[in-house]
């Protein structure tokens, strides 16, 4: 009994003291965790040192990406627009004034059956300052040599005086808005002064535009009358391999932003063709401006661009596109909280369209002489900005016909995103510019998940 | 003129002074708010500091923002430039906002965007500046700082360490709180912390976790903001805090958006 007693009491003090144990460390961790969520080091192995170590770390991330038609193509009998396994690679290294850049793509393209490498930017960026030459004026510049994505103007997903490579295929398939801009090996020389800032971008080597070529989608022939998917590339001979200039002068007074545009080179798409009717690039030079500013509560910009035909002049000549005048004026305001709209007016006018038309092999399948679009955009944020919605559509009043993207994406954490949408074209005509793919739309989704080594 | 006052995010403090200590007795509300806009929001005549945010959401998953700020005042209470240099998290590396602040009440932010994948610089039009500053739990308006001239101040409580002053906003319709308490430090003029509410619900709450002195001005070091109704929080620290680095204007120009300007930012 005395020794039930005895050892009851100890049990109590044991179980006593387990609780106060209990109730001690658990004040101790409350404390702990108190102070280990100011250690944002632990929590983020990588952040020490990172900004005064001259190598970053690799960053960049693996996705998974596949469309579907939302219809058959009667001459495209594959059913998918993307399906695409990708990983991307960021790399960069601080020099003293200077940066070294990479960014590349490696990716199974499961549409084409075949592994793709892309690289996205390869290239020397920083300042002249440094050129004893240059002395004092070497502050003035900056330099970007390499592999690069480039791009300016003023418009959404619109392009005026940017002559830079797009990636049509890329944006209509439900790919990522960074794959609308195809690189390009260039050098770009910007210079900055009181009374004028200007860049200077000399592609060595013409790039076109990554055009939809009957690869993942078919196209309308004028010759058929009807939409092929007979994958053709440019021949050489038809495919300059001259430079390219490109050059902006601009400059911001107060709030307004004013630039001035010069482009000489060639249309980036094969809209010429050879007097055996294959597809050809041709000789452009293109001048333009543009003013962004805020007015009220948005933003307004305008943008006008002369394409000059060099081969074509006169207007006469039914295998090259003639001049065209290009008009752009836009407007972007916050509608209410998180919810931003945008809407956009596009004209292109042909120059001698009456020529054109004369000489046209095909006159009933010629653009319209002013082809207008308009285009709506919608974005809005919800939940913190980790979920946001973006619809996009270009309505062509001449052309009678459209274009809407719809994409969603979804990214609570830092380490994945998931995005899904659909690129609708519509219209009535079998030609016009977008109904043409009509055939092509397509529902997408996209897992992105985001590394660093 | 539109002045700020949350201690939040710039570079805040400003020198102790012995007038500011012995000209307590005779200080009223609007020479607070004034002396507590500039502790918040212009010290020095520039500044840089490097960023890290841990954002929290209601079901504890986390989320990272690092970021280098650089600051330029045109002068004390007026306008003034930013350049914000995002390096984490992955997708936003290198991502580049640019703001030049106006005061003028007529007149909104300039803003800007570079966004590196598309080599891409974006003018932004002027946005509701109660939404999420980027992903966290902050608003742009905690950032760029609330105009001082939106709100009615009254004291509601003095003791020897603090001011808490009242503060209801002339226009109710424009925010969603009913007003806020902001209390104030007597010796740094830095506000530790701002509670609002949507009329008797307590909903919202910034805190002011440390403060050090540097280069003689108090400076907010981390912070906290904590959504109450859902239970998320932000928390934000700064490091590697410099005032008057004689940063020029040139640096504060498009040509820093596609070209960081490194000099400036280690």
């Amino acid at each position: 009994m005395q020794l039930k007693e005895n050892s009851r009491f100890k049990i109590a003090t044991l179980v006593r003291n387990i609780a106060l144990y209990s109730l001690f460390t658990a004040m101790v961790n409350a404390q702990e965790s108190q102070q280990d969520e100011w250690d944002l080091d632990a929590w983020d192995a990588i952040a020490e040192n990172d900004s005064t170590s001259n190598v970053s770390p690799i960053t960049g991330f693996v996705e998974l990406a596949y469309s579907h038609r939302l219809q058959t193509d009667p001459v495209l009998d594959r059913p998918q627009t993307l399906a695409d396994a990708r990983m991307q690679f960021q790399w960069d290294y601080a020099l003293q004034a200077s940066q070294l850049k990479t960014r590349a793509d490696i990716y199974y393209d499961g549409v084409k059956n075949n592994t793709e490498l892309q690289i996205r930017e390869l290239a020397w960026q920083g300042s002249l300052s440094q050129l004893s030459i240059l002395g004092e004026l070497g502050q003035h510049f900056d330099a970007k040599v390499g592999q690069q994505v480039l791009t300016w103007g003023t418009g959404d997903y619109l392009f005026l005086n940017d002559l830079f490579p797009k990636d049509y295929q890329s944006f209509f398939s439900g790919r990522d808005d960074e794959y609308l801009k195809a690189p390009s090996f260039a050098a770009k020389l910007s210079g900055y002064f009181d009374w004028v800032n200007l860049d200077f971008v000399i592609t060595p080597r013409f790039t076109p535009d990554n055009f939809i070529n009957g690869e993942y989608y078919s196209f309308f022939s004028p010759v058929v009358e009807a939409n092929i998917a007979s994958e053709f590339h440019v021949a050489s001979e038809n495919r300059p391999t001259s430079p390219e200039y490109h050059l902006r002068l601009h400059k911001t007074l107060g709030s307004h932003e004013l630039a001035f545009y010069g482009y000489k080179g060639y249309s980036p798409l094969p809209s010429a063709s050879d007097s055996l009717g294959r597809p050809k690039f041709t000789d452009i030079n293109v001048y333009g401006f543009s003013l962004v500013t805020p007015i009220g509560p948005g933003i307004v910009k305008f943008e006008y661009a002369y394409q000059n035909a060099l081969e074509d002049t006169s207007g006469e000549n039914p295998y090259i596109p003639n001049s065209m005048s290009k008009y752009l004026v836009g407007y972007e305001q916050e509608i209410i909280a998180n919810l931003t709209g945008s809407i956009q007016w596009y004209t292109e006018r042909t120059q001698e369209h009456g020529l054109a038309l004369a000489n046209s092999f095909w006159p009933q399948f010629e653009q319209e002489k002013v082809r207008n679009v308009v285009t709506t955009q919608l974005i809005y944020r919800a939940l913190r900005q980790t979920l946001t919605f973006n619809l996009f559509n270009f309505y062509s009043p001449s052309d009678e016909d459209g274009y809407l993207r719809f994409r969603s994406t979804y990214s609570p954490v830092d380490q994945w995103s998931i995005s899904a949408g659909v690129n609708v074209f519509y219209g009535d005509k079998k030609h016009t510019f977008f109904n043409q793919f009509d055939d092509a739309s397509n529902g997408f989704l996209s897992y992105r998940y985001y590394y660093t080594l | 003129m539109k002045k700020s006052f949350l201690a939040l995010i710039t570079f805040t403090g400003l020198a102790l002074t012995s007038t500011w200590v012995s000209a307590k007795t005779e200080i009223n509300v609007q020479n607070i708010i004034e002396k507590a806009e500039m502790a918040s929001f212009y010290a020095g005549d520039d500044g840089r500091a490097e960023a890290l945010m841990m954002i929290v959401d209601a079901q504890g998953r986390k989320q990272m923002r690092k970021f280098t700020i650089l600051r330029k005042d045109i002068e004390d209470q007026g306008d003034q430039k930013f350049m914000v240099f995002f390096s984490r998290p992955t997708d936003v590396k290198n991502t580049v906002f640019r703001v030049e602040k106006h005061v003028a009440l007529e007149q909104d932010d300039d803003r800007w965007l570079y966004l590196p994948a598309l080599d891409l610089v974006k003018r932004i039009s002027a946005g509701d500046k109660r939404t999420s500053f980027v992903g966290s739990h902050f608003f742009y308006e905690d950032v760029s700082g609330r105009s001082i001239t939106e709100d009615d101040f009254s004291l509601v409580e003095e003791n020897d360490a603090f001011y808490v002053l009242d503060a209801k906003p002339k226009k109710p319709e424009s925010v969603e709180f009913s007003h806020y308490q902001i209390k104030i430090d007597k010796t740094t003029f830095l506000p530790m912390s701002i509670n609002f509410y949507k009329g008797d619900k307590h909903y919202r709450q910034v805190e002011t976790v440390k403060v050090e002195s540097i280069s003689g001005y108090p400076t907010v070091l981390r912070s906290k903001v904590s959504d109450l109704e859902t239970g998320g929080y932000t928390l934000m620290e700064f490091r590697n805090v410099t005032y008057n680095t004689g940063v020029p204007d040139e640096v504060f120009t498009e040509r820093s958006l596609r070209t960081p300007p490194q000099q400036w930012l280690q």
